[in-house]
Formats: structure tokens, sequence, C-alpha cells
């Protein structure tokens, strides 16, 4: 991409009015994309996106301008419109690029720009027809095998001179099952910051299988009763609920601004002692993984929430500034265009010691929530909802019936002391997440985990 | 390069590879965003954003391939790449381009001029002082925007087009709190900046936000609801796909053989149309060149027509409504109204909670995007709002779910308000309603 010496005046001309902090962040994008519907390919879509976004800081002032045209000529009209907007002043500051490599700690084996479209469709196939052959009651399904390789490159007025190669891969499979004029569906998406080696451990007719099967459980399914009672949230994309419930309320994007409902609370209690919840962006080729953060900062483990007690926030180089903190390597925009702020890499609830059997068992009337959709939160109340995509009752200490439309909605503070039964099976979900810096790549997981009461939607 | 040197080039490669049949669509935005914190700017960004996308007909299949860079060999590429997926694509149904010489509406209303950024800050911290005067605490976030847009779209067919944009508007973000407890709300104003009342906003942001404070649950039970223009917009926005001729042909939709009966109460006229003047961007052609119109969708309850584009019109024997749209400009076309509402009835929001007696006022809805199956029709939300005791607005209740099936609440308007508003584009449409009554609907709260 860009050499180090037009970074360097790049750099030099953004800091030209004074900014004691300037940042490039260069980016070739290749994003292809196969979808089935009706049984055939229907559409490819195939994008390359190409940019720069230059970004200054003077204090606790940030401004960012972003240009698709990567000429010199170009990147320094950017360069000048971002140090204008910063005002008068000079530049004292002398740039001195070096580069740095951080070590590559999710290595891909199939880079999916070098397999055909003829290949990528047969795993999409497999995965389809296994769908749509479950059962007969499947009306429609629709398929998507989907790659990105997005290169970016970070050039930064301290020194730093990094690139990094970011190649994700996902199958998405939707089943719709139909019954006495009712529809219902079912859907299942698994990805990983890999390339096509993700269908070694990912096998696509399990795919589509786990989709129809939803939708066919569910198409049967009653609507789930309304109330406050007591549920079970199942491992894996089940982590949602501490993604929207809390994890968004320790992003410094709303803590640095006093807009969370965990602003001043380091070092306090505020979950569940039960409750150990960790952001780790390390974690080798997982979907939400990184080998340094948008602003350069190498990707770390954070401990977010330890036995209840709030250990940090996900924080960026700009909202640190306010915080008084340093990065915590969580700083992601989905492209150039974009404002780069704090965001989440993989985060989950740590293994606790009850196991699944118990927790069902301590359920005299509630839920079992087995799959979970998304969701949303307001970070200054805690405000959160979030969809149950498949659940069932539980009597007695017994899963019962699936309920189908059910939906849980709570506050942040309240739900994390809530949960009073942690699981020992952790597993992730995948999923994107969107916020002021775009559309990224998510982990959520969690072991099973039982919130002792919580308001379920339903009717 | 160019953009027009570009062109020439990807017709260059085109015609040697011998497609004859493709189209080029261009997209670029210039877009601005100041935000201000505790009286201060502390963001500012301006983007460049823009791409294009090669369409073209190959053995009857239609290929899609988009670049931002506008370079020589990203010329050469997307056509090659474009003509490759062409021939990956089994989909049987006859794909389309528009044909050139068509006549558009011309648009009654001209580009209004952008602020300098200088006005823009300005107003933008005007906007911060205002949030605190009105009794809004720390916390409040103001941002202003301003975006000027181009969209062309050039085919083998002879069609050459071109529209230009422009928007600018706030967003305002007011924190409120009583004791510990702390609330907040944001409001959204577009237009012309000195046409913008942000002392109207402000207020609204500030009052929105203090009404939910000391809010309950709502008791669990099955009530009659009144749904706020805004609440009744973001559900018809997020269920409006159930219209989409696509949807319907392809089975996620149960509007499929729905033209022409009966889908909704008596009261219920839905209208699509591309030049209301509270739509931010008016188009006269949609995304594949086709000329856009206003329509009635429903009418007095009847279906009179889902949307179409070229290949779903062709496929029912019909004409296309003009309501091709891409989500990008390096996505599929797909089918999308481009302002979408609810007709006005003859109540005021007063008769109508006076017809509902005991129920649920609803103003805010939260976690549409997964809290609302747009196949299905269920949706199970939540809410904020009041309880509506004799006839009257009172006590503020939140983080309760509404709960019901969107095909049964189109039966189930009882009454239609007379205060018709499009609150908000999301995307490239804007969504409206007027303030509806709607017979027993789930509500789980305490």
């Amino acid at each position: 991409m860009l050499s180090r010496e037009i970074c360097q005046q790049v750099l030099a001309a953004a800091v030209g009015t004074g900014a004691d902090y300037a940042e490039l962040f260069a980016e070739n994008t290749v994003q292809h994309a196969i979808n089935m519907i009706a049984s055939k390919v229907d559409t490819v879509k195939d994008t390359v996106i190409a940019g720069v976004g230059i970004r200054v800081f003077k204090g606790l002032r940030s401004v960012s301008a972003s240009t698709v045209d990567t000429s010199l000529e170009g990147l320094l009209r950017c360069a000048h419109q971002a140090a204008d907007a910063l005002g008068e002043g000079d530049a004292p500051m002398q740039i001195v690029l070096q580069e740095r490599l951080f070590g590559d700690i999710h290595p891909i084996k199939i880079v999916p720009q070098s397999v055909s479209n003829a290949q990528k469709v047969e795993i999409l196939k497999e995965g389809y027809f296994a769908a749509k052959e479950y059962d007969p009651a499947i009306s429609q399904v629709t398929g998507t095998i989907m790659d990105v390789d997005h290169n970016i490159l970070i050039a930064t007025s301290e020194g730093l001179y990094t690139q990094d190669r970011q190649i994700r891969t996902r199958l998405a499979i939707s089943a719709i099952a139909e019954k006495d004029g009712q529809t219902q569906t079912g859907s299942f998406n698994p990805g990983a910051r890999m390339g096509l080696e993700l269908f070694d451990s990912v096998i696509p007719s399990q795919v589509g299988i786990r989709a129809a099967k939803q939708a066919v459980t569910m198409v049967n399914a009653g609507y789930c009763p309304a109330g406050v009672m007591p549920v079970a949230i199942d491992n894996g994309f089940g982590g949602v609920i501490f993604h929207e419930a809390c994890g968004h309320s320790l992003e410094a994007s709303s803590v640095a601004y006093g807009r969370s409902q965990f602003t001043g609370k380091l070092g306090q209690k505020i979950a569940n002692e039960k409750v150990t919840a960790i952001d780790d962006g390390t974690i080798p080729n997982a979907w939400g993984s990184i080998n340094m953060d948008d602003e350069g900062t190498p990707a770390k483990r954070n401990v977010l929430i330890e036995k209840g007690v709030l250990k940090t926030y996900m924080v960026d180089k700009f909202n640190g500034r306010r915080m008084g903190m340093e990065s915590t390597g969580n700083a992601r925009r989905q492209s150039y265009a974009y404002t780069t702020t704090s965001r989440m890499t993989n985060t989950f609830i740590a293994p606790g010691t009850d196991c699944n059997e118990d927790i069902i068992a301590s359920m005299e009337y509630g839920l079992y929530a087995k799959e979970m959709g998304g969701g949303s939160v307001n970070p200054v109340t805690g405000e959160f909802n979030f969809t149950v995509s498949e659940g069932y009752m539980v009597r007695n200490g017994e899963i019962c019936e699936p309920v189908r439309g059910a939906s849980l909605v709570g506050k942040g503070s309240q739900v994390i002391q809530d949960i009073d039964m942690v699981g020992s099976q952790l597993d992730m979900g995948q999923g994107m997440c969107g916020s002021s810096s775009g559309s990224i790549p998510t982990n959520v997981g969690q072991p099973m985990i039982r919130v002792r009461s919580i308001t379920v939607g339903g009717r | 390069m160019n953009y027009q040197s570009f062109k020439q080039s990807v017709i260059a490669r085109a015609e040697a590879l011998g497609i004859t049949e493709y189209e080029l669509y261009y997209m670029t935005a210039e877009s601005t965003s100041i935000s201000a914190f505790a009286h201060e700017m502390n963001e500012f960004s301006a983007s460049t954003e823009g791409g294009v996308c090669f369409r073209c007909i190959v053995d009857g299949k239609m290929g899609y391939a988009s670049t931002e860079s506008l370079t020589q060999e990203q010329a050469a590429s997307i056509v090659e790449k474009a003509a490759d997926n062409a021939r990956t694509l089994e989909a049987e149904e006859p794909v389309f381009l528009a044909a050139g010489g068509q006549v558009y509406a011309s648009l009654d209303r001209e580009n209004y001029e952008l602020p300098e950024t200088e006005e823009l800050i300005r107003s933008v911290l005007d906007t911060q002082e205002k949030l605190y005067a009105a009794g809004a605490v720390d916390g409040c976030t103001s941002r202003g925007i301003r975006e000027r847009s181009m969209v062309g779209i050039f085919n083998s067919k002879g069609l050459d087009l071109c529209q230009e944009n422009t928007v600018a508007g706030f967003i305002v973000g007011a924190v409120v709190a009583r004791g510990e407890e702390k609330t907040n709300d944001y409001q959204i104003a577009l237009g012309k900046l000195d046409t913008l009342d942000t002392q109207v906003l402000t207020q609204k942001a500030v009052d929105t936000a203090l009404g939910k404070l000391g809010g309950e649950a709502a008791p669990t039970g099955v009530y009659p609801v009144v749904f706020d223009p805004e609440a009744m917009s973001d559900l018809l926005g997020v269920f409006s796909g159930v219209f989409s001729s696509e949807a319907a042909q392809k089975g996620l939709s149960k509007f499929a053989k729905a033209e022409d009966t009966v889908v909704a109460s008596p009261m219920v006229t839905i209208v699509d149309d591309p030049f209301h003047p509270e739509n931010p961007q008016p188009m006269p052609f949609d995304a594949e060149g086709s000329p856009t119109c206003k329509k009635n969708v429903v009418e007095q309850g009847v279906l009179k027509t889902l949307l179409y584009n070229l290949k779903t019109a062709n496929m029912a024997g019909k004409k296309t409504t003009g309501n091709a749209a891409k989500a990008n400009y390096d996505a599929p076309i797909v089918v999308r109204p481009f302002s979408m509402y609810l007709a006005s009835g003859e109540y005021t929001q007063a008769q109508l909670l006076e017809k509902a007696q005991n129920g649920v006022f609803i103003n805010s809805l939260s976690g549409l995007h997964a809290g609302a199956n747009p196949v299905t029709g269920d949706f199970s939300l939540q809410s904020a709002g009041f309880m509506i005791e004799y006839g009257q607005k009172t006590r503020a209740v939140k983080s309760f779910t509404v709960a019901g099936n969107f095909y049964d609440l189109l039966k189930g308007i009882i009454a239609v308000g007379d205060d018709l508003r499009l609150p908000m584009a999301t995307g490239m449409t804007a969504y409206g309603a007027p303030s509806v009554l709607v017979e027993g609907l789930s509500i789980a709260g305490k």
C-alpha cells in the first residue's frame, strides 16, 4: 500500500496546525458474497473498498477526514482538510516512521480469493440443501457464503508504521417453515477469522440442519407467555445478553462522557460474584479477533469484570485521553470512512462451576432460552432488549414444550447482579455489531447461565 | 483517474469482451459531521465516499462487481469479475436493464444550500447551550451534519441519468436526571439549517427525556394500544418489506396473492411517495433508472399493489412501480419504498386516547432489528410510554414489551389519528404515520 515516505509526508501535513497526534489509516478490502434463494444461486457480490482516513488530535478534540483519492495529492488535500478543521497553530513535531510488525496470531491456510466461485457454491449448496431437505415444512431457504480480505496500514505521528491482513469467512443459512398459513424462521451463521479452512471444522450440512430444525421446532410451538420469571440462557450466542446488557456500557465511547450506567464504578462490585467477564481479541482465528486494533495497539485480553468487580473499561486512544486511561486495544472501525472508537472483540462470561442440569432443575417455572437473536441497549440507562429465537418452558425443573416470539428486556446493572448460576461449558457465537464506527465482527459467548428474574415479553 | 475516463475504460473493456448489455452505477457522497460535548466541539469528521457498480447481462444472467478505486486496472477488473459472476448464477428469471428515453418527473424542490463549516459549528454549539438551558444535565451531545450526494446511472440502452441531493441537520441528545436516575432522548431535524427551529428541537429532546424519568414497567396483560407517530413509523418501517413483490415471489411475505384483497382495516391507506416534501432524498428515478411515482399501496384496507422493479414486474406480468433500490452502490438491486406512510385519519390523538379508555400509549420502540421478524410478521419489542387511564395519559411506563403480529395489527387498527409525521429517514427511505389505536396487544411488564 502506501510507502513510509508518503505516510511521513502526509502525517507532517496533518499536524501542520498544531495537532499533538496524527494517524493515517489506509485500507484495501475485497469483499465477496454468493447468495442462494429458491434453490438457485441468485446473486454474487464483489466489492473493492479502498481509501484512507486521517485523524488528528489536539487535547480533547479530534478531527477526522477520509478520501478515496489515494494519490499523494489527494492524501495531502485530505490531511490539510483535517489540519484546517483543527484550527490555527504551527507544527514543531518531527515525525520519523519505523516499520513494526506484530506477530500474526491468526494464520490463514486457504486464502478465499484463491478459491473459485464454483468451489464456494459447492460449500453453500451443501448447507443450503441440507436445510431445504430437512423437513417437508421447510418452505424457503436463503443462504450466503461470504469472505472478506481486509488489508490495513496504520502510520502515526508517534513513529508507528505497520500493516495487517484480516481475512474472515462465514456461512449463513436461514430457513423458513410453514404450517397452517403461519411461518417461523431459523438460522445459523458460523464464521471465523479464517479462510476456507473454516469448513474443516464447520460442516456446511450441519449448519443447514441446525437452521431448519430451529424453524420446524418454532413453527410447531405456541407463543411464549408473558411475565417475570427465571430464565436459563444457553451457551454460545446466548452471550449476547452480556454484550447488550453490559458490554456496550463498558465502551469508552459511553463511559468517557458520563453516558454509561458504569461510569465511575472501577473497582466496585457491579455484578454477581459468579460473573467474570472478559474481552479477548487474541483468541486464535476467532471471529472478533485482531492482531492489532485500528489504532495500531496490539490485541489484548482484558478482564472486564472479575468475580463481580469492575476491573477495566474497553478504551481507545481518543476517549482514553478524557478518561486518563491507556488504550486497551479496543479501537475499531468498519472502514477508513468511519471514525474509530472503542468496541468489543470477543466478549464472554468466563466458565463457572455450576452444571447445566442443576441450572434447569433449579427452576420451578421459567424459560430455557436455547438460541438467541440480536438485541440493543441504551448505554445511558442500561435498558436492553434481545430476542429468544428458540425457547422452551421449564416446569418443575424439566424442559417442556417449545415457545416462540419471546424477548427479554431489563436493565444491565440489574441483570448482571441477577446472574446467579454460571455453567462450565463456554461456547461462542458470531455476530455483526453495529455502532458509531460501523458494523464490525464480534464474538459473544458464555456457558449456560441463570438469570433469577427477568421480564419475558410474549403473549 | 476521474469518473468520465474510468467510464470510458469500462465501456472499452466491456466491448472488447463482447458484452453488449451493461450498466454503470455511480454514487458519491461528501459529508461532514461535527459533534459537541460539554459546550465544546470535540469531533469533526469529513468524508468523501463513493464507488461504482458495473452490472452486465451474460447468457441471460446479471453479474455485478464494484469498486471504490477508479483506476485503469479496476476498470478492466470489474468488467471481468461481473461477467465471471454472471456465469456462476443459476436463477432463471429474465433480467432487464431500463430503456433510455423515458420521461421523468421534475422535482418541485431545489437542493438547498449547505451550511459553511463555521456556521455548522456555531449552530451545533448553540444547540448545546439550548439543551442545558432547557434543563438537561452533563452528558448531552449535539451533532450537526451536512452531505452532498450524487447518483448517476449509465447503460448500454441509452440511459444516462444523474441526480444530486443535499441534506443538512441536527441530532441532539439530551440527558436528564432526577436523583440517581438518568435517562435520555434523541431528536433529529433535517433541512436547510436556517429553517430548523433548534429551540423546539432541544426542548422536545429534554421534555421527552423528562417524561421517561420515574417510569416503571407496565402491568402484564392485553390492552388497546395507542402508538404515537414515531413508534408507528418505526413499525411500518421494519415491516415495509411485506409490500415487496420480491419478498412475496420468494415466499418471504404473505402478500404473494393478496393484491386486490382486504389486508387491513378500512381505515388504513398506505402511500409510497418518492416526492414527499419530508423525504430528505427525493428521487425522479429508481436504482435501475426507471421513473418513480406516487401510488397507494393499500387503499382503505385493500392491497392495491405491491412494489415492483423490472425483474419482479416481469415475473408478475405487470409494469415496474419504480421501486428498485440499492442499499449502497455495491449492493444488489432490491425492492424498497421511497417514502412510505400511513395516511392521516380524522381523529386527534386525544380522541384516540379517549376511545382507548384504558390501555397503553407507546412513544418509543427499541431493538427493532432484532425483535421484529419481517418474514413472519411477529414482533416483541422493548417499549416506553404512558398508561392510558379513563381516556387520559397518566404515569410513565418503560422496560416492558409489546408483542403481536404485523399482519394482524393492520387489521386490528380501530382508529387513525390526524397527526401524520415522517420522523426520520432510515437510509434511503423515510417512513411516516399518524398516531393509531390498535386493539388488544400483549404487554409484558411486571
